[in-house]
C-alpha cells in the first residue's frame, strides 16, 4: 500500500515536471542584440556557448582554456541590462542566478561576482582587469574592450 | 533584560569576528569599489525572527503561545573565501542562531574546509574538499539557515527538521565532487564520508525523546547527491541519499546501554523555474533502526514526507508562498493510533500536515521582510525542549511567522 504510493507520487511528480517542460523546449530563444558580452583585451577567444557563457556567470568556470582566472562583473540583481543580459544571453533570470550564486557563497564551495554599480564602471573594470567579462550596452562599447560571441546550439 | 543582556554579548562578539576579518582586509565591504583580485571575499547575513502560535499550546522557537509573541528567533552568520587559485578555495563560516530551546546562540564553524579541483576544463571538474562540509541534501540544506536562500521563514519541517537539524547539518571528512555541463544538461555528483555533529542536547532530544544523562556520538557516516539541471537551472531534479552513524556512550548509571541508532533518509527532489513562477516538491522516506539501548527503546521504523511548494513572482520586489507539507513519522502508523496505543503518547505527535502561505519583499537586494501563516493538524515536527510535556499539546493550530534580514 506505501510502497503505491510512493511510486504514484513519483509518476505524478514526473509526469508534471515533463509536461511543463516541454513547452520551453519548443520555444526558439530570442536576441535583439542589444546586450552584449564584453571581455578584456587579453582573452584570447571571439566566441563562447551559451553553455559555457552560463558556466561563467553562474561561477562554476573559473578559468580561460589557457588556465588565467576568470573574473566575472556584474551589475545588481535590479538593474534593467541585468536582466536583459540573463535572458538574452543566458537564457535565465536574474532570480535564478542570485539563488545560485548564494548556493555557493553561503556555502563555501564558490565565490561571487565582483559587483558593478553602473555601465561605466563595468565598461571601466572590464578594460582595466585582466581575465575580465561583463556585458553592456552595444552604444557604450568601444575599442578599450572586445566583445565576445556568443553562440547558440 | 538577562535576553537582550546575551544578545548584546553575542552582537559584541560577532561584531569582533567581523573586525578582525575586515582588519585582515579592509577592501571587503566596498567590493564593488575594489574588487580584491587576489580572491578574498566576505559575506554575511543577519536576521530577526517573530514567532506567534494561537489558540494552542505548542511553543516553536521560544515561548511562542504567550501574549506577545517569541522574539528567540535570530540567525547570524558570518563566511570568509578565499582563492589564491583558480582551483584551489578556502572557506568558512560562523554561524550563531538562536531557536527557542533547540539552539542557544552560541558561535559555531557552520562550515571549514580546502576544496580542491583537481581536474578542471570547459565541461567537466573533479575535485576534492577536506574540512567540515555542509551536507548536500535535498535542495535546502546547505543554505538553510540563510534567511534569503530560504523558500519561506520556517524549511518545510516534514523534510529540514529544525529539531533534529544537526544530524543532517554538516561532515565533518571529505567530500568528492563531480561536475558534467553539456547541451543535455549539468549534472552534479557529490559523495560525502565524514562524522556528523551530534554534541548537542536537542539533536539527543530529537531522537531518544529527551536529553539523557549519557551522550551521542558520531560515527563514520556516508551522504550523496546527484543533481541534474537542464537550461541553466529551469528544471532541476535530485536524489539524495545517506547512512548516517550515531552512537551512544552511556552515563555510570543509565537505563540506556551502549545502542547505536542507524538513519537512511532518501530524498527524490523536483523543481521547476519559469520566470515568475516555481514550482517545487521534494518526496522522503526515512528509514531508522535503533539496537542494543533498552528493549522498550529499540525500534525500526520508515517515516515518510513530502511537500508542493509554489512560487509566484509578482515583481522583482514581491513574491508569495503557498505550499501544504506532509510528516509521517512511521509510514505503517500513519494516523499514530498504534503509536498512542503502544504508549500512551497522544497519536497526533506522530504527523503533521501543514498548509502555509507567505509573502516575501525585497525592500532591497540587501534587506528582505517576510511574513507567513501555518495552518498546521499534528504534533509530529515540534520541539521536544520546547515541549517537554507530549500530553500538553494541541492537534490543531496556527503559527504567525515574520522575519527581518539583512545580507552583505
Amino acid at each position: 500500500m506505501a510502497v503505491r504510493i510512493t511510486v504514484h507520487y513519483l509518476c505524478c511528480i514526473f509526469l508534471l515536471f515533463l509536461l511543463i517542460s516541454a513547452p520551453f523546449v519548443a520555444s526558439a530563444p530570442q536576441t535583439s542584440g542589444s546586450v552584449e558580452v564584453v571581455v578584456h583585451l587579453s582573452v584570447n577567444i571571439r566566441h563562447l556557448s551559451r553553455n559555457s557563457l552560463r558556466a561563467i556567470f553562474g561561477m562554476r568556470l573559473r578559468a580561460w582554456q589557457d588556465g588565467s582566472p576568470i573574473r566575472v562583473f556584474v551589475l545588481p540583481d535590479d538593474a534593467p541590462l541585468h536582466n536583459l543580459f540573463a535572458k538574452e544571453k543566458l537564457n535565465i533570470f536574474p532570480y535564478q542566478l542570485r539563488s545560485a550564486w548564494d548556493r555557493l557563497i553561503f556555502s563555501g564551495t564558490g565565490q561571487a561576482p565582483f559587483l558593478v554599480s553602473s555601465e561605466e564602471e563595468m565598461r571601466v573594470r572590464v578594460a582595466t582587469t585582466p581575465g575580465a567579462i561583463g556585458y553592456l550596452k552595444r552604444v557604450n562599447i568601444d575599442d578599450s574592450i572586445q566583445i565576445l560571441h556568443v553562440h547558440v546550439e | 533584560m538577562f535576553m537582550l543582556n546575551r544578545l548584546i554579548i553575542l552582537i559584541g562578539s560577532l561584531s569582533r569576528v567581523v573586525m578582525l576579518l575586515t582588519g585582515l582586509h579592509p577592501s571587503w565591504i566596498n567590493a564593488a569599489e575594489r574588487p580584491d583580485l587576489k580572491g578574498l571575499q566576505v559575506h554575511g547575513f543577519l536576521s530577526q525572527g517573530y514567532i506567534k502560535t494561537t489558540a494552542t499550546r505548542n511553543d516553536v522557537f521560544g515561548d511562542s503561545t504567550r501574549g506577545r509573541g517569541s522574539f528567540d528567533f535570530r540567525e547570524i552568520g558570518v563566511n570568509a573565501s578565499y582563492r589564491p587559485l583558480t582551483n584551489l578555495q578556502f572557506s568558512g563560516q560562523l554561524l550563531s542562531r538562536q531557536t527557542g530551546e533547540d539552539s542557544k546562540g552560541g558561535i559555531r564553524i557552520d562550515y571549514g574546509f580546502v576544496d580542491y579541483t583537481a581536474i578542471t576544463t570547459e565541461t567537466k571538474e573533479v575535485g576534492v574538499r577536506l574540512g567540515r562540509t555542509k551536507n548536500p541534501f535535498g535542495f535546502y540544506n546547505e543554505t538553510r539557515d540563510v534567511p534569503f536562500t530560504r523558500p519561506s521563514i520556517l524549511l518545510p519541517q516534514s523534510i529540514y527538521f529544525d529539531r533534529a537539524r544537526n544530524l543532517a547539518l554538516a561532515s565533518d571528512g571529505i567530500q568528492l565532487y563531480g561536475e558534467s555541463r553539456s547541451d543535455w544538461g549539468d549534472v552534479t555528483l557529490q559523495f560525502v564520508t565524514g562524522f556528523p555533529q551530534v554534541d548537542d542536547k536537542s539533536t539527543e532530544a530529537a531522537i531518544l525523546r529527551k536529553n539523557q544523562s549519557g551522550d551521542l556520538t558520531p560515527r563514520l557516516s556516508y551522504l550523496g547527491r546527484l543533481i541534474y539541471e537542464r537550461d541553466g537551472g529551469r528544471l532541476r531534479l535530485a536524489i539524495s541519499g545517506a547512512q548516517v552513524n550515531v552512537g551512544y556512550d552511556p552515563a555510570a548509571k543509565d537505563r540506556l546501554s551502549s545502542g547505536s541508532i542507524e538513519f537512511f533518509p532518501l530524498i527524490f527532489s523536483a523543481q521547476y523555474n519559469a520566470e515568475h513562477w516555481s514550482i517545487t516538491s521534494e518526496y522522503a522516506l526515512r528509514h531508522i533502526e535503533m539496537k542494543n539501548f533498552h528493549p522498550l527503546v529499540d525500534k525500526s521504523f520508515t517515516g515518510e514526507s513530502f511537500y508542493f511548494q509554489g512560487i509566484y513572482r509578482f515583481s522583482p520586489a514581491w513574491e508569495a508562498v503557498l505550499r501544504y507539507d506532509v510528516l509521517f513519522t512511521d509510514r505503517k502508523d500513519r494516523d499514530g493510533s498504534e503509536w498512542h496505543v503502544k504508549t500512551g503518547f497522544p497519536s497526533d505527535s506522530r504527523f503533521a500536515k501543514d498548509l502555509t502561505v507567505g509573502l516575501r519583499w525585497n525592500i532591497t537586494p540587501a534587506i528582505m521582510l517576510r511574513g507567513e501563516y501555518h495552518r498546521v493538524n499534528g504534533t509530529a515536527w515540534l520541539s521536544t525542549l520546547d515541549n517537554p510535556d507530549p500530553a500538553f499539546t494541541d492537534r490543531h493550530w496556527n503559527l504567525f511567522a515574520a522575519q527581518v534580514s539583512y545580507r552583505f
